[in-house]
């Protein structure tokens, strides 16, 4: 756990330093940095305390939510492969909010897109965890669910051709462009309550991973911890894909990279992930924002550039065996 | 008296009665083996037993009570089950897969219970190194740490070498005699089987 801890003071460094980066140059930026006035109107105090500020903070927040959401479904189907996008879970988020935003309910980023990102989420990923008979057809019918409700909104944001609907980039690839500081705040609370209900849950995704009969044989229903571990996570991606749009890859490669760090015991990694998930998001961010300026680069390509060989590189000094 | 009860029990697998029509009970503070050819239904019974698999017709009860209305939590505090062929792809060590899920009165047993089945000194060790005999002995010790009074073994002899294979029949042994019932199912042949008190053969 000590490189975990290690790890979160970089995050802290890295996002100091994130502060600092962008596609405007701004005047004494470090004077400005180390002494915040959020009242001002000057220009170089809006830059960093109104724009890249609550930008990166929401990028170390969502990559924690992401990365619990991972451990939830790689845990809960006792599946290396899994991932809220293959679960159906990001795609029914989508959804949810495409169908809010073209019927003039809510707007993108808005608290109640959450609401409708949460009730297309916990649908898709109930209608896979029903359609499923065992951990492993989850998988496979999670990916069909997933793909039929992406061509939807494929074709929903196409044919509606309305911009405030964002396009089809967005919800394939995601951006954090849209952060503001009554984003994190919300953020700020989701991301306290994942984490508290994962960590509970943790004991139980250990169960699990001996296989279903034998959590049934100590007494325990295996669908009813899949269960509970589906609605934390459809929560977890439901505000995330309603904020940024769908960030793919990081929930998949975070808990396996913290796996590699801290060993497999979920109350662990639930932390370890956390803190990995921050550290590569707050890097792809700040990548996707100062690699090609004034351009703000789709998130995802980031993510899966540092994100893809840092589990590459995890994996293979794990060796065989994944620690 | 009879702890374990079975009456008329037929159970299908897909559209093939493995079990049909089989009546049986077995005795508290007895070791009961199930052997017989492979796909003879050995397994679905000590299935059936652990309550993986609905009846299509009769009854099984335990201490008089009907298994089929028994909770979850209930019939974890009847029986423990040892299940052939652990997989595991989580590298835990052997001490956290023993521990797992368990009541926290369990926990003080875990020390005698590992020393008794050898596997002590591997503690530390994660379950992806180990070899088939050893994943049995813990997947044993997961169940002697619950202290039930009715233990189910799939197999337990299976991937055990000779003096392992002695130890595990002494040790089932002296749980009889502290009035443990355990059932076990095996592919022995019936005369290596005279530390057992009954032998079922037949259950079609």
């Amino acid at each position: 756990m000590r490189k975990i801890y290690i790890l979160a003071v970089v995050v802290v460094l890295l996002a100091v330093v994130a502060l600092s980066v962008g596609a405007t140059s701004v005047d004494s930026v470090w004077a400005t940095i180390f002494n915040p006035n959020f009242g001002s109107t000057e220009l170089s105090d809006q830059i960093i305390w109104q724009i890249r500020a609550p930008r990166i903070l929401g990028a170390v927040l969502l990559g924690a939510i992401l990365a619990i959401a991972g451990v939830l479904a790689q845990g809960s189907t006792n599946n290396p492969l899994a991932d809220p996008a293959f679960l159906g879970t990001t795609a029914g988020a989508a959804l949810g909010v495409v169908i809010g935003v073209l019927t003039n309910v809510v707007s993108i980023a808005a608290i109640g897109s959450i609401a409708w990102a949460t009730f297309g989420a916990l649908l898709a990923t109930l209608l896979t965890f029903w359609l499923a008979r065992n951990a492993l057809q989850l998988i496979i019918i999670g990916i069909a669910v997933s793909a039929t409700l992406s061509a939807i909104v494929g074709i929903a944001i196409t044919v509606a051709d309305r911009s405030d609907a964002r396009s089809v980039t967005f919800w394939s690839l995601g951006s954090l462009s849209l952060l503001t500081w009554s984003n994190v705040a919300l953020l700020v609370v989701v991301a306290i309550t994942i984490f508290v209900s994962a960590r509970t849950l943790a004991p139980q995704l250990d169960l699990l991973s001996l296989g279903d009969a034998q959590v049934r044989h100590s007494g325990r229903d295996p669908q009813r911890i899949r269960l509970i571990a589906f609605v934390i996570l459809s929560v977890a991606i439901a505000t995330a894909v309603s904020q940024v749009g769908t960030i793919a890859f990081l929930a998949l490669a975070a808990p396996h990279i913290a796996r590699f760090l801290v060993g497999p015991s979920h109350r662990n990694l639930v932390g370890a992930a956390a803190v990995i998930g921050a550290l590569i998001l707050v890097i792809a961010d700040t990548g996707a924002r100062s690699i090609a300026p004034p351009q703000d680069l789709p998130i995802g390509l980031l993510i899966s550039l540092i994100g893809a060989p840092a589990l590459i590189l995890a994996l293979k000094r794990g060796g065989v065996q994944w620690r | 008296m009879a702890l374990i009860e079975v009456r008329d029990v037929t159970i299908s697998r897909g559209n093939v009665h493995v079990i049909k029509g089989l009546s049986l009970a077995v005795n508290e503070g007895s070791i009961t083996a199930i052997v017989g050819a492979n796909g003879s239904g050995k397994s679905t019974l000590i299935g059936a037993f652990a309550g993986d698999y609905p009846l299509d017709a009769g009854q099984i009860t335990i201490r008089g009570r009907d298994l089929a209305e028994l909770s979850l939590a209930e019939q974890s505090r009847l029986r423990s089950v040892v299940t052939q062929n652990q997989f595991f792809w989580l590298a835990f060590t052997v001490r956290q897969v023993i521990e797992m899920g368990q009541a926290s009165e369990n926990l003080s047993r875990v020390e005698s219970v590992v020393s008794q089945l050898g596997i002590d000194q591997i503690l530390g060790q994660s379950v992806l190194t180990l070899s088939g005999g050893q994943l049995q002995r813990v997947a044993i010790a997961r169940a002697l740490v619950c202290d039930t009074p009715i233990y189910l073994f799939d197999e337990p002899l299976a991937s055990q070498d000779k003096k392992s294979k002695a130890d595990l029949i002494e040790l089932f042994g002296r749980m009889r005699d502290e009035g443990k019932t355990i059932v076990i199912v095996m592919h022995s042949e019936k005369s290596d089987l005279d530390w057992c008190d009954q032998v079922i053969e037949d259950l079609s």
